[in-house]
């Protein structure tokens, strides 16, 4: 009962951790434009509309994430490999896999916007200098918090994967959390803010992204408070959940039977899946102009 | 999904830069043999070498590839350059002495498979297709051989899967603490997965050009083998590790100063804190 109880807390805190950890990756790979804002801000000087925003496409967010935070993992095995102490370990690994990403993220920006060239699109090096240690600082407590997740589960529930093995795979987790939570909120809403609410991107909008801001002009730390507010919470609930409840089936219901687990896994999904139906439905009932048709071409 | 699309015309042509990436390679993941040779650890940096040679391969094959309308697959091209390559790198490191080119037939053998399979089964059609896979599962399974060997200072399966742990002044041989065992060829998949797409994926677009998209897979090839440098403290001799991090280290300053310069020199304008500059016709 005591294993049970103690692991109940493990799990509490990895949860807690986990949280973080989506909170800080959804507001970094927003101030970056990674993932599914991408596009736009891509398409963007192709179709005219010359903007200050960061525009860091490293890969798709699991892939990227997988890197950062398995090369966090890796280098802070290492370190352990070394007697060194394993809190100093991982933070030093963060560290270090920190630097990686906000190299990779400058190359991609010089990149990108450099063969936007005959569209006019100049380089802002100002973007650069400000927006990358912004996103580096978010990335480091993304990386770290998800590389004590995993140690904690090495260490403290006894997971048999050595720890770049977990870090990459909760890596990848991380990184789709965050893509498929946090981004729709700053990609599908917030650059097109000057669109009907809910109602998509349609064609002739591609590109129009907001580009100037309440006084001045828009650039990717004001998408960073924005994303702060809605986007990385839900992504962090929602990381926070998948750890959590990974987890606490596993903690609690392995003593009783090796299928304990699955089974509950399968029925966490299906609660899961009618709830998030409901709560289509209803926000499809109260927001957005697609109720019904004609309420649509009003 | 086969219409093919000119990016960056002009620059070294594809065949030459496959010759040099291939017997580039090769050659630099042999000298690491130099280490079983002298019985020493200090030739490991050449594998980081290997891997970066074999990234300036897989760039310009990713380009080819991806000028055929593959946008959002750039990524996916380096993942499975590097998943096929895992593990024909795997079975090629328990050939021995023979490792790298057993490594380099068995890659080709699974990259074919993977490329018939995307060409005829997923129905993809895209001619180069075939031989593109075949060029990435050999540069995929070139780069894990190549910075695991940097990492552990063999590329033979013993090194790799066999470390030591110190324990009340006894050294023991153990499998938790080597290069497979701890995990580290997940972080090695990873650096060479990330690294294989970035150049192509980071460039791509009208005013792509080829010696800034080769720099900078060079400059991704030493980023990577800043960390494996690192790394490898734990698994070879400080000294042998050190001289590691510095080549890495002075290779990374040279490509990126050069890949700065370039994005520069490509640049529509290079501006600090200036507003948006509209263009003229009116865009917005």
């Amino acid at each position: 009962m005591e294993e049970i109880v103690f692991g109940i807390g493990i799990t509490a805190l990895a949860g807690a951790l986990a949280t973080v950890a989506g909170a800080a990756e959804d507001t970094e790979s927003d101030i970056g434009s990674q993932g599914d804002p991408n596009s736009q801000v891509q398409l963007a000087p192709q179709m005219g509309y010359i903007h200050r925003i960061f525009n860091k496409a490293v890969a798709g967010e699991p892939p990227a994430y997988g890197l950062w935070v398995a090369l966090g993992a890796g280098l802070a095995w290492a370190f352990m490999a070394m007697q060194i102490n394993p809190i100093l370990a991982i933070v030093l690994g963060s560290a270090l896999a920190v630097f990686v990403q906000g190299v990779y993220a400058t190359t991609a920006y010089l990149g990108r916007t450099a063969s936007l060239a005959k569209f006019g699109q100049p380089v802002y090096i100002d973007i650069l200098k400000s927006m990358t240690t912004v996103t580096m600082a978010h990335a480091f407590v993304a990386i770290f918090t998800t590389v004590a997740m995993c140690h904690l589960m090495i260490s403290a529930l006894g997971h048999p994967f050595p720890l770049p093995l977990l870090g990459l795979v909760w890596g990848i987790a991380l990184g789709a959390a965050g893509s498929a939570t946090g981004n729709p909120f700053y990609g599908k809403e917030r650059q097109y803010q000057e669109q009907k609410f809910g109602a998509g991107v349609p064609i002739s909008a591609s590109g129009n992204i907001v580009r100037y801001a309440e006084a001045g002009q828009r650039n990717s730390l004001d998408n960073g408070f924005f994303s702060a507010k809605l986007g990385g919470p839900a992504s962090g609930i929602c990381f926070g959940l998948i750890v959590f409840f990974e987890l606490w089936r596993t903690v609690v219901f392995e003593e009783l039977n090796i299928w304990g687990p699955i089974i509950v896994g399968v029925v966490v999904i299906l609660i899961f899946a009618i709830i998030d139906r409901y709560i289509e439905v209803w926000a499809r009932k109260n927001f957005g102009p697609y109720t019904t048709p004609e309420e649509a071409s009003s | 999904m086969s219409v093919k699309i000119e990016v960056g015309a002009g620059g070294i042509p594809h065949n030459q830069i496959l010759i040099y990436g291939l017997v580039g390679s090769l050659v630099l993941i042999y000298l690491t043999y130099l280490n079983t040779y002298f019985q020493t650890e200090y030739f490991a940096f050449f594998g980081g070498l290997a891997a970066v040679v074999a990234l300036l391969w897989g760039t310009d094959t990713i380009k080819h590839l991806c000028s055929y309308g593959l946008g959002t697959g750039v990524p996916s091209a380096g993942m499975i350059a590097l998943g096929s390559g895992v593990v024909a790198a795997l079975f090629g490191a328990t050939t021995g002495p023979f490792a790298p080119i057993v490594t380099i037939i068995i890659a080709a053998i699974i990259g074919a498979v993977a490329g018939l399979m995307a060409n005829a089964v997923v129905r993809m059609d895209i001619p180069v297709m075939v031989v593109s896979l075949i060029e990435l599962a050999i540069v995929g399974a070139m780069t894990v051989l190549g910075l695991a060997a940097m990492a552990c200072g063999t590329f033979e399966f013993l090194g790799m899967i066999t470390g030591t742990v110190t324990f009340l002044g006894f050294t023991m041989l153990t499998y938790e603490t080597s290069v497979i065992g701890g995990g580290i060829i997940a972080v090695i998949f990873m650096l060479g997965a990330i690294a294989i797409q970035h150049p192509f994926n980071a460039c791509l677009g009208p005013g792509e050009q080829q010696d800034r998209t080769l720099m900078l897979a060079a400059e991704c090839g030493f980023l990577s083998m800043i960390p494996v440098a690192i790394i490898s403290f734990a698994f070879i001799g400080a000294y042998a590790a050190l001289i590691a991090l510095v080549i890495s280290i002075i290779g990374w300053l040279y490509t990126y100063q050069q890949y700065i310069e370039l994005s520069k020199r490509d640049a529509y304008a290079w501006l600090d804190a200036q507003p948006i500059m509209e263009p003229e016709e009116g865009g917005a």
